[in-house]
């Protein structure tokens, strides 16, 4: 059958399942914007106020409902605009689609109005990139990219499509996701060795990251720890691996884990490590992190294996596949002295906070008034940290964070997308004045899409986290992150048709989120403490012997 | 440092050497030599890459490359001590 350019785009998006697309058009895309309207019913399509937003809500979208999200720009700026949404979702390993506009192919090349190489631009931080300067070449592009988003480490894939490849008329053939070859990821020969040194083990400990989550191997995660004896340190992206009450749940590790986290790594004699890259951030001194103990590292990804950390037994493959062939093999393990030591640590922890207006109890009173199932979104600094320490994640895929890339105006794209992906279920975002102002210009897509996002902004009047790195390191000068604006939170989520107010105590806050719209976006300013600090933390390149507590 | 070299069978098409010299400037390695043919097969180019770098770099390098789309093939090849 002959279809345009743009029907092939149409045909295949639908044959990938794709049902919400994010984006933003412009003269490069108008075929394609001609033929979505063509096709609304079956494609919905949400525009954003910025293509950045539009990134970020397919990302969000991804992470809250498992599946590819898909972003669409015209060329040049727009093209551009959605670079660091790439990024994002790159470092994140978040499948994406970008569609991207382009001049005509005979203008490409040729610094033509609105023409940029955004497949040079994006190359480092794409799975795969292409441009179709073919019509006969569109339809298997973009199938190729949907399965390259989604298979083996999932993450993004831009498809630069010129104008006049959408309005060429080609065959179609109605190629389907069952008719990609989706390599099966092989797993090493490494499950024995594994099980020995697990066996061997006296005190073993999990750290568990975002591949758990992408894999969904959040169960076998769970047997795992029970039948071994292990406790198990989260990494950001795999926080909702395990959930927050689980008594061998130690919460987040690395820079600002807890101190429970922090002990039973220094501690352990094996370190089980599941879908993490061992980033710096969450292993300190590498040195100090691998000395006297083995390392176990299981990965999608074979280059993953000896990149940071170089493990004594690697095992590349999809996680969930691994720990059910673990656990196939794996007997059941006492270990009472391990388990109470572990525990010991975790009442340590349990340091009773002030009293007040601070970052714990409000994060703790939003937290009464939402449900396992409510999506949590959070911006990029001291406020995402403070989420991630305090608020009792229970369910994968509720947690919407940047974590590698460390976006700061992430969150309400996310937010956004994570909200329409659960069909407008109650989505939180916690954010901060510094974040908020990046981006906020998307409470305009919030409120047309009618999404119940409740946006808690901790407003210290400060880059808080800089600022915290600054009173530490830099002598407490304060260079260029006090802010010293007079924007009125509450006032602008009004002007953008929202409702906004401010709380000062936990009463107001209370009063306040038993008034949030269910139609719309609330915003609630939280002004805290502008010495406010996230703690514990061991300072870049230290090990658990540097953990600063107070 | 010693010094290895990399065989690719890669995809013949434009900017594929873009994609394969950006992952060695990324990863902060110099290219002492490269050479690209067609092979007797036009879809297909073969690449020789001769760089430095330790046991952990070569293997780091190896992998990296294999994630490459483009890449169909990852030989390392021989290594030589290169005297300082």
């Amino acid at each position: 059958m002959k279809k345009s350019g743009a029907q092939i785009i149409i045909e295949q998006l639908c044959a990938h399942g794709v049902t919400t697309v994010f984006g933003y058009p412009g003269s490069a895309v108008l075929p394609l914007y001609d033929a979505l309207y063509q096709n609304a019913h079956r494609i919905s399509h949400v525009i954003t106020a910025h293509e950045q937003g539009a990134a970020h809500a397919a990302d969000g979208y991804a992470r809250a409902s498992g599946k590819i999200g898909v972003v669409i720009t015209t060329s040049g700026p727009g093209a551009t605009n959605i670079v660091t949404g790439i990024a994002n979702a790159y470092l994140d390993s978040i499948p994406l689609v970008a569609i991207t506009g382009n001049v005509d192919v005979p203008l490409l090349g040729k610094d033509s109005f609105q023409e940029v190489d955004i497949v040079g631009i994006t190359q480092p931080v794409v799975k795969h990139n292409f441009v179709v300067r073919d019509i006969r070449e569109l339809e298997f592009t973009l199938h190729e990219a949907f399965r390259i988003a989604g298979s083996g480490r999932k993450g993004p894939v831009l498809v630069d499509i010129p104008r006049n490849i959408q309005t060429e008329i080609c065959d179609y053939q109605g190629l389907t996701p069952a008719d990609a070859e989706v390599p099966v990821v092989q797993i090493s020969k490494d499950i024995e060795k594994a099980a020995e040194a697990i066996a061997r083990s006296e005190r073993p400990y999990i750290y568990a990251g975002g591949g758990v989550v992408a894999s969904g191997a959040e169960t076998e995660l769970l047997k795992l720890s029970r039948r071994i004896c292990a406790p198990v340190g989260l990494s950001m992206m795999g926080i909702t691996a395990l959930p927050a009450d689980d008594p061998l749940n130690l919460g987040m590790c690395g820079m600002h884990g807890t101190y429970a986290a922090a002990m039973t790594e220094a501690k352990s004699d094996l370190i089980i490590a599941l879908g993490v890259r061992f980033s710096e951030r969450a292993t300190g001194d590498p040195e100090a992190y691998t000395k006297n103990r083995t390392i176990l590292h299981i990965d999608i990804d074979l280059s993953e294996i000896d990149k940071n950390i170089s493990a004594n037994i690697g095992i590349c493959g999809d996680i969930k596949a691994v720990l059910q062939k673990l656990l196939e093999i794996l007997p059941q393990r006492e270990n009472a002295a391990w388990l109470q030591y572990v525990d010991q640590l975790k009442k340590q922890q349990t340091v009773q906070a002030p009293d007040g207006f601070t970052p714990k109890n409000i994060i703790e009173t939003v937290s009464r008034f939402c449900s396992d199932d409510t999506l949590i979104a959070t911006d990029v600094g001291q406020h995402q940290m403070w989420t991630m320490q305090y608020y009792p994640f229970t369910r994968p895929r509720t947690q919407l964070t940047s974590g590698g890339l460390g976006t700061m105006g992430y969150g309400l794209g996310a937010a956004i997308g994570g909200c329409i992906a659960a069909g407008g279920r109650k989505t939180v975002l916690f954010t901060s004045d510094g974040s908020f102002g990046m981006n906020l210009i998307e409470l305009a897509t919030a409120v047309t899409q009618q999404l119940p996002i409740t946006i808690i902004v901790l407003q210290n009047g400060t880059l808080g986290m800089v600022r915290q790195w600054q009173t530490m390191f830099y002598g407490g000068r304060y260079s260029q992150t006090t802010l010293d604006r007079k924007t009125d939170f509450a006032a602008l989520a009004s002007a953008f048709g929202g409702v906004g107010c401010y709380a000062t105590n936990i009463q107001e806050l209370e009063s306040a989120l038993q008034n949030t719209l269910d139609n719309g976006p609330t915003v609630i300013v939280c002004p805290i403490d502008i010495d406010e600090k996230v703690l514990p933390m061991i300072p870049p390149g230290g090990s658990a012997r540097d953990i600063i507590t107070s | 440092m010693e010094k290895f070299t990399i065989e690719l069978i890669v995809a013949n098409r434009y900017g594929v050497l873009n994609r394969i010299t950006g992952l060695y400037a990324r990863r902060g390695y110099n290219i002492d030599s490269l050479n690209v043919n067609e092979t007797s097969d036009p879809k297909f180019s073969r690449m020789l890459i001769v760089s430095r770098g330790d046991a952990a770099i070569q293997t780091q390098m190896v992998r990296q490359l294999s994630k490459l789309y483009d890449v169909k093939e990852v030989t390392l090849m021989s290594t030589v001590n290169f005297a300082k």
